[in-house]
């Protein structure tokens, strides 16, 4: 849709040397009108100096210390999913090989926490409610690093509201909502990775105000650190738990729309000082991050080196990697005359024959060819014992009888010496799908329909084939289909075992099958001599990398069953529900996941404000109203609406996943909506924020200034809140700390909503006679 | 005449994208004469100088010349939508469902179904008109067509067919496109296979398209009177009629809900550019947003509320869709309940029925648990039948005193009753123990039986407590005991703690696929309400005691009833289906669905390639222009300044619009789909193709445009011809269809066409029937050739055919889409009472188990370092009160087992978790445990 008319109309972009005019757009007035600093309340100024701000951060977290490591040694037991990543630090101290949807950096630190404070792995954290001090598990030191790391993310976040130009007593309001939160205190106690995504998420957030701040110093080395150091922490947060994805989205569309500015032809940036931009953002933002996040993973290779419980989930190639697996063990070349058995890769079945035929005629009128059996089994038998045959001509000995990939080979049914044919009649279930049957072994009138090639699968041509590791199918050399089972059962006169069929697809995905046992060879000779232990293999590391991450995606996706304490996404900013971590019978203790009722419904309440202000905003400035200054409106549009957009995409793609979902997933949304609260509350309490707040490049255009002052108003309102959030804190406080046990009755009255699933209540309904 | 018509307007009809109105204050000053070369000779020659209309004119604005053009269009089209539309004279495809529901309309029977009924009614309406009395029952394809009048059936989706041409046509003139493009896009809708193919059947998509068209066609006109002057007496007919054609729309299909979501942003997106415009009071504008919100969203309601009442109103006698609904429902579908008694006490025969899920009454019959406890079934039944029949029974009072009713004065059931339920017809308990169910073997679930015999009062295993969740507000009574119908109550298991649970879970064959029944510790309240259906007279009511029977629910609650079943039917559709396929294989036209095969001729849906295909590529050729021009507009260009660009840009955007809110939702639907799901799409993507076209030749002239035209219509046609016999199921050649196969994906069946034409002579029995079985790979049923059968009969049948293409690609069968409704159907098994001579044999062995439990008169078990121990009484007949010793040592030889099995999770030793990926489940079982700790604290 080019149009005919030509380009006439290109705006003279400044030349670079005068690239500067910023901000023409925002204000017309060259007059610099500046707001006397001390004409603001006695309480702002005080509030405002350095020392104040210092002080107010300082009480934040030395309480923030203080309510995340009260009593952390209790309890003493296995909370909640301290069994898995607890288990995965021990792992790491031990070297085994484990599987996990989440990338390993944050299970990495606690691994090295509990190195550092001398766990020798011994532990297997395997059920909740397993005594730490009895098997002599130094678990507060390994508890001790989320703890730092909750604590240390309430600075964050004050450092965050500052540098975006709130006033002290609103960045304390913000950082209050985190720090009496129940539900961040909770789960930055135990060994669970949240903690970690949270703080390395309000860092990111923290860097990239800071680098935003530097836009009209670009290109400094502040502006450059600032950047890598967003990009750094971005990784961390993604390296920390899958849902650190989520933070990297936000980043990206802040960027893009950042950019998008850039692209503006009323700045006057030339199309070259764009694609620099574009550059250092691609690097900063996109190499940097994925170097740090891969080096993560290489750290996890280089650490995880023996055999562990991850083993199954990986590939052959990867699985002999591993010092002490089963494959690379036990793994041996197969010959021709070998006996085997064989099993389906998916469905963990043999494959099976046996004396009885196929009936003649099928329920649904079809006809069979009433050979003999073939069948998927799932238990040992000797009818599961295949014999490899030749079809060419073999050496004495040696190398020569190896059966290689893609050879032409019979598999023979010892028991009842019949060969493996496959033919073009329909299987009993499948009219699509081929039937397979045997033949005798002496009737060489079908000998054609006996061949079938050896596929292995990622094999060269002259790979030899293995037990264990190598996986294959087995394509029938007339027709091209290969051997295939699903996991519906064949009717009773099968015994309703498995249906073995020839699948069309000759590559089809799920007609993998390998060697599980050999049972005998023809000669021992050769046998002994690979006996000794092997050496592990070495496959690149790119490769493992690319092989995990499809899996964790694979499995992430996978974890859909049903947990009685998942909840929808929709629950999650009402505090409807929470989660039981843990419980005591004996002392009636618990530890429930739970939010401060307080906090959370003001966010909520700040949120609806504050797409209500935004709302009305839109449609008065469409109608040519402009009810809010244009500083305050500038901050609400741009730095509150920043925070909206972290709340909502860590948040609503979870509407869209159909996994297993918690609570806790909402946290770093909660996070956002806090600091959403305070810039909500500061245009609430006062039109004036502090402005400008991006530090003035040498070609910015001086703009009218002003200062916050929130005056009487702001410290009255914050304290007041700050009590009732901080009294609500103490009243779930057992709820959080699991101790002091409660009786029924408290419990009852603990229980603020009824949705709330605690234990231990008292009985409401009477018992009757 | 023709060049009024061809005058542009500056800012065309409907608001596609914000378009940037022209500043005064431009340089260089905006071209006025931005008309094509063929206007402005045209103007010329008439003794105009360039200039442009100022007013737009509103409405549809068509010289006579055109309406004869549209006359041979719409003959054009008659002609290859209803060409031999009576071949081939056997069911195709859907016809089986579509067909069916028009038989089940007229005999009156209910039936459920995923759309809305609209379409379906008006295929109907054909088929009484010509007499069809709905013997004919539909039921597989290649069923051949008796007594039914097919072919008036056919000509219903038909006509719609023909009818969305000229809509087409109109559509494009009114948003101010040329004669030519308009004609251009009616050729391609006529001469797009897909849209022929599926309009010659008894389908609901040709309406549904027909309706999508005819409401972007209003909503244009709609919008041109709007540009003109609203509130006119045409600003509201417009607007109505869109409004109706929405309720049409969406009363076909619910894919219509993406229309309106078309309009609906166009009309926002014209609201607030009305609200941006300083010069309309609030008052004004408060005007337009009610007459738009009046219009189209009052009236499409009304109108798909109207068709639901016809819907009802036509449906009146039961049928198999009631097992569906809830009683209530049933209670309007003729068969309704006889009147109950409306209380319930001590010693009422009962029948209890799950609230929540159609399974029925709580039911147990004379055959066991193959697992667990092997103790006697408890199932959800649907059917009436002695078999659902409990008897009420005083759990506080032991021994046989408390079966005498007849004597003692009545005594009603409250909240809290402990009540136990006596099975009458094989005089046993509801029984639940510590023993996972059959089907869902989880932790938080036990099984519930029936356990005792004659003469065997049962134990604490068999209490229950009332716990009345609410009554019927009418009824204030009901809210305190329990009265039938009006109650909804959960049983607690007294010992456990556990609730009554039923779920869409159906037993294996050995319960007779029955619904199951279990005691869910965690239950969802939901699935744990139950009410009393019937009550038999108790022999202390008086006979003209109170009686009651189901509400008859009004027609608002019959609708929303209705909705919420389709609705969870239409989600829970994600079978896969041979012919489905996902969205994104939608626009390179893929692969297509395999309608019939017969007699060496195949129906297969199938697009026209070269309009498939262009159409798809001026959508994104729009995405790329669209994209690069907001890029250029960012960087200063003045594009939008040229009023060329903004015409294109709001009729291409509005369409390109239309295509998305067709397209994208589909990509987040789970359940099945399948081709003809693009069909709204794809008309947005012609008329957006053609707009394309118009763009591209506006600056030639007249006659080459048309000659230009001509040959993208011959083409269009040739490529039609091409794969018309595939869409009327015409005789072909395999060399042909071989040829045909541009696509490796696209699977025709190409074995089963002839060799030449001349043989399809020779094949004059059409209608064979499959009734000699071929087992032979692919074969289908309904479509396998006739001949190649009866020449092999003589020979082994099991050998493969001779031809070595069969072991080519398979050829699928021609499935019809999934009926869920018809799958979901209940068997009807009777609940046979057998053999009741053995039950007290297998007692003896079950009362052991049974036994074990926690005694309630001891002190609670022991939970000790992780070890629960259980005291085992033998027998509780003669319970005293005082724990016996243990029993036998053989006994308890075989009963640790038991125990171990039955209680071992709440020693937690199976707590452990299987590998990392089971993480959360493991913890799911663990937690599950705590959730309910009454089940420790019951005592």
């Amino acid at each position: 849709m080019a149009s005919p008319s030509k380009p006439r109309q290109r705006i003279k972009v400044a030349s670079a040397s005068t690239a500067g005019n910023y901000d023409q757009d925002e204000d017309d007035h060259v007059h610099a009108i500046y707001q006397n600093p001390n004409s603001r309340s006695a309480f702002e100024r005080v509030l405002d100096t350095p020392q104040a701000s210092a002080a107010m951060v300082g009480v934040l977290t030395a309480i923030a210390f203080a309510l995340r490591f009260y009593k952390i040694n209790q309890p003493d037991q296995v909370v909640f999913d301290e069994v898995h990543f607890g288990k995965f630090a021990s792992f790491y101290i031990t070297r085994e090989y484990y599987f996990d949807v989440h990338p390993p950096f944050a299970k990495l630190l606690f691994g090295l926490a509990g190195w550092f404070v001398g766990f020798d792995g011994h532990f297997t954290f395997q059920e909740i409610g397993d005594n730490y001090t009895d098997n002599h598990v130094p678990y507060v030191g390994m508890r001790a690093l989320p703890a730092i790391l909750g604590s240390l993310t309430i600075p964050v976040v004050y450092a965050i509201m500052k540098e975006t130009g709130y006033s002290t007593i609103i960045a304390a309001f913000s950082a209050c909502i985190i720090l009496f939160d129940n539900a961040h205190i909770a789960q930055s106690r135990l060994i669970l990775l949240d903690a970690t995504l949270i703080f390395f998420m309000s860092l990111t957030i923290y860097s990239y105000v800071r680098f935003r701040k530097l836009r009209y110093w670009e290109f400094t080395v502040e502006w450059w650190s600032w950047l890598i150091a967003t990009g750094f922490f971005m990784a961390c947060t993604w390296g920390a738990k899958v849902n650190g994805i989520l933070t990297v989205a936000t980043i990206g569309i802040a960027v893009l729309v950042d950019l998008w500015d850039i692209l503006d032809h009323k700045k006057g940036f030339t199309m070259e000082h764009f694609w620099k931009h574009f550059m250092a953002r691609a690097v900063g933002l996109i190499v940097v991050p994925f170097i740090i996040y891969l080096s993560f993973f290489y750290v996890h290779f280089a650490v995880l080196t023996r055999s562990g419980t991850g083993d199954t989930f990986m590939s052959p190639a990867f699985q002999e990697t591993l010092i002490g697996n089963e494959l690379l063990m036990n793994s041996q070349e197969l010959r021709y005359y070998d006996v085997v058995t064989m099993k389906h890769k998916d469905t963990k079945v043999y494959l099976h024959s046996h004396p009885d035929h196929y009936p003649l005629q099928y329920d649904d009128g079809r006809i069979s060819s009433q050979g003999q059996q073939v069948t998927g089994y799932g238990h040992d038998d000797i009818n599961n014992h295949w014999q490899i045959i030749p079809t060419k001509a073999l050496p004495e000995a040696g190398r020569g009888r190896v059966v290689h990939h893609e050879d032409v080979i019979q598999l023979l049914h010892v028991n009842t010496q019949t060969l493996l044919l496959t033919h073009d009649v329909a299987s009993p279930l499948m009219p699509t799908n081929q039937e397979f049957t045997t033949w005798p072994k002496d009737d060489h009138s079908r000998h054609n329909d006996t061949l079938f090639y050896l596929n292995i699968i990622d094999a060269d041509s002259e790979d030899p084939w293995k037990s264990k590791s190598s996986h294959f199918r087995l394509v029938h050399g007339p027709t091209r289909v290969s051997m295939w089972t699903h996991s519906k059962q064949l009717p009773e006169w099968a015994f309703k075992q498995q249906e073995i069929n020839g699948n069309k697809n000759p590559t089809e995905k799920s007609a993998t099958w390998f060697v599980d046992q050999v049972i005998s060879t023809e000669s021992s000779e050769g046998l002994s001599s690979e006996q000794v232990p092997k050496e592990p293999k070495k496959i690149s590391f790119f490769k493992k990398f690319a092989e995990l991450q499809l899996l964790m995606l694979q499995h992430n996706a996978g974890l859909t069953s049903s947990h009685p304490y998942a909840s929808g996404p929709i629950n999650w900013p009402f505090l409807i529900s929470g989660i039981s971590f843990w419980t005591e019978n004996d002392a009636q203790k618990q530890i429930y996941l739970i939010g401060n009722i307080v906090g959370w419904w003001t966010c909520v309440i700040a949120l609806s404000i504050y797409v209500g202000i935004m709302g009305a905003d839109l449609l008065a400035r469409r109608r040519g109203i402009e009810p809010i200054p244009e500083a305050a409106r500038g901050r609400l549009w741009n730095s509150a609406g920043f925070f909206l957009l972290i709340w909502a995409i860590h948040y609503l793609p979870f509407f869209l996943m159909s996994r297993q979902l918690f609570i806790h997933h909402y946290l770093p949304s909660h996070l956002a909506s806090a600091l959403l609260a305070g810039s909500v509350l500061s245009f609430v309490l006062s039109d004036t924020v502090n402005y400008p707040i991006s530090i003035v490049g040498r070609w910015t255009k001086l703009r009218k200034s002003e200062y916050a002052d929130l005056g009487m108003k702001g410290p009255v309102v914050v304290g007041i809140f700050t009590f009732i959030l901080f009294s609500m804190f103490l009243y779930m406080t057992p709820l959080t700390y699991g101790t002091p046990g409660l009786d029924g009755e408290t419990i009852n009255a603990k229980r603020l909503l009824s949705s709330w699933t605690l234990h231990f209540a008292a009985k409401e309904i009477a018992e009757v006679s | 005449m023709a060049a009024n018509v061809r005058v542009r307007r500056p800012a065309t009809p409907p608001p596609g994208l914000p378009h940037i109105v022209p500043s005064s204050h431009n340089y260089p000053p905006i071209r006025q004469d931005h008309l094509s070369a063929d206007e402005r000779r045209e103007a010329a020659s008439k003794g105009y100088g360039p200039g442009r209309r100022s007013h737009s004119p509103g409405g549809l604005n068509i010289t006579s010349g055109e309406w004869k053009l549209l006359a041979v269009v719409l003959l054009i089209a008659i002609g290859v939508r209803m060409f031999r539309i009576s071949k081939p004279d056997s069911v195709v495809f859907d016809e089986v469902h579509f067909g069916k529901f028009a038989a089940r309309y007229i005999k009156t029977r209910y039936f459920v179904d995923v759309h809305p009924p609209l379409a379906k009614l008006l295929i109907t309406a054909a088929a009484f008109i010509s007499g069809f009395n709905g013997d004919f029952d539909f039921k597989e394809i290649g069923k051949v067509f008796e007594n039914a009048p097919y072919v008036a059936m056919r000509m219903v989706p038909a006509t719609f067919g023909v009818a969305t041409v000229p809509i087409a046509y109109l559509t494009l003139r009114a948003l101010d496109c040329r004669a030519t493009t308009a004609l251009l896009a009616s050729i391609f809708l006529t001469f797009e296979n897909g849209l022929v193919t599926q309009s010659r059947h008894i389908l609901l998509d040709s309406p549904l398209v027909f309706f999508t068209a005819l409401t972007v066609f209003f909503f244009v006109g709609f919008s041109n009177e709007d540009k003109k002057e609203p509130f006119t007496e045409q600003w509201w007919t417009w607007l109505i009629l869109t409004g109706l054609s929405l309720g049409a729309v969406v009363s076909c299909k619910w894919v219509g809900l993406f229309t309106i979501a078309t309009v609906g942003v166009c009309t926002i997106l014209q609201l607030w550019l009305l609200l941006g415009d300083l010069r309309v009071s609030p008052r004004m504008w408060a005007r337009h947003f009610f007459a738009r919100a009046v219009c189209l969203i009052l009236i499409p309601i009304l109108f798909y509320m109207t068709m639901f009442q016809l819907h009802f109103l036509i449906l009146g006698s039961s049928g198999e869709g009631d097992a569906f609904m809830s009683s209530e429902f049933r209670q309007t579908l003729g068969h309704g309940m006889e009147d109950t008694y409306a209380d319930v006490a001590l010693g009422s025969d009962i029948t209890i029925r799950h609230l929540n899920t159609q399974g029925g009454y709580l039911h147990s019959h004379a055959h066991n648990y193959p697992g667990g406890s092997s103790q006697q079934q408890i199932t959800l039944y649907p059917h009436r039948d002695d078999n659902n029949l409990w008897r009420v029974v005083n759990a506080t009072v032991d021994g046989y005193e408390q079966y005498d009713y007849e004597h003692k004065p009545i005594v009603y059931i409250d909240h809290g009753s402990r009540i136990k339920l006596r099975h009458i017809v094989t005089d046993k308990a509801l029984h639940s123990h510590e023993v996972r169910p059959p089907v869902s073997d989880v932790d938080f679930q036990n099984e519930v039986s029936a356990y005792g015999m004659t003469g065997f009062v049962g134990d604490i295993n068999d209490d229950w407590v009332v716990e009345i969740e609410k009554g019927d507000s009418s009824n204030k009574e009901s809210s305190k005991r329990l009265r039938t119908l009006r109650t909804h109550f959960k049983l607690r298991h007294l010992n456990t703690g556990c609730y009554l649970f039923s779920h869409k879970v159906k037993l294996p064959e050995w319960g007779f696929e029955q619904q199951e029944v279990t005691c869910n510790k965690n239950a969802v309240k939901a699935n744990s309400l139950w009410y009393v259906e019937t009550a038999a007279k108790h022999p202390q009511l008086p006979t003209n005691a109170p009686k009651i029977n189901y509400k008859i629910p009004g027609f608002l609650s019959k609708f929303w009833e209705l909705q919420g079943v389709m609705w969870t039917t239409n989600a829970g559709l994600t079978d896969r289906h041979m012919y489905d396929s996902r969205p994104l294989t939608w626009p390179r036209l893929r692969r297509g669905i395999n309608f019939w095969v017969k007699d060496h001729r195949q129906i297969y849906l199938i697009g026209n390639p070269f309009v498939w295909w262009s159409s798809t590529a001026s959508v994104i050729t729009y995405m790329i222009v669209r994209g690069f021009l907001l890029l250029r507009a960012k960087r200063g260009y003045r594009d939008f300044d040229n009023t060329k660009v903004v015409k294109y840009d709001s009729l291409c955007g509005f369409l390109f619009v239309g295509y998305c809110m067709h397209y994208f939702p589909f990509f987040l639907m789970g359940r099945q789909l399948f081709l003809h799901h693009y069909f709204p799409a794809l008309y947005f993507a012609i008329l957006l193709n053609c707009a394309v076209f118009d763009l591209a030749t506006s600056t030639l002239r007249p006659k080459i445009r048309l000659q230009i035209a001509a040959v993208l219509m011959m083409i269009a046609v040739i490529t039609y011809s091409k794969f018309s016999s595939l869409t009327y199921g015409d005789p072909w050649t395999k060399q042909k269809c071989t040829n045909a196969q541009w696509v490796k994906t696209w699977d025709f069946a190409c074995n089963e066409f002839l060799d030449e034409y001349s043989q399809y002579s020779g094949v004059t029995v059409p209608t064979l029937n499959r009734t000699t079985p071929m087992a032979t790979i692919g074969g289908e049923p309904g479509g396998r050739a006739a001949i190649v059968v009866e020449d092999k009969l003589g020979q082994d049948v099991v050998a493969p055919p001779e031809d070595e293409q069969s072991t080519a690609v398979p050829i699928g069968a021609p499935e019809p889409g999934r009926d869920v409704f018809a799958k979901d159907k209940q068997k009807e098994i009777k609940s046979q009472m057998i053999a009741l001579q053995d039950v007290p044999v297998i007692n003896e062995n079950q009362k052991e188990i049974s036994v074990v439990t926690f005694e309630p008169t001891s002190a609670a078990p022991v939970v000790a370092g992780g070890k629960v121990e259980v005291k085992v009484q033998e027998d509780h007949v003669s319970a005293t009160g005082e724990p016996e010793d243990r029993a036998s040592p053989e006994v308890i030889g075989i009963l640790e087992k038991e125990i171990e099995a039955e209680l071992g999770e709440d020693v937690d030793a199976h707590r452990k978790p299987h590998g990392p990926l089971d993480h959360e489940e493991a913890i799911a079982d663990q937690v599950a445990h705590e959730l309910y700790p009454e089940a420790r604290d019951a005592e």
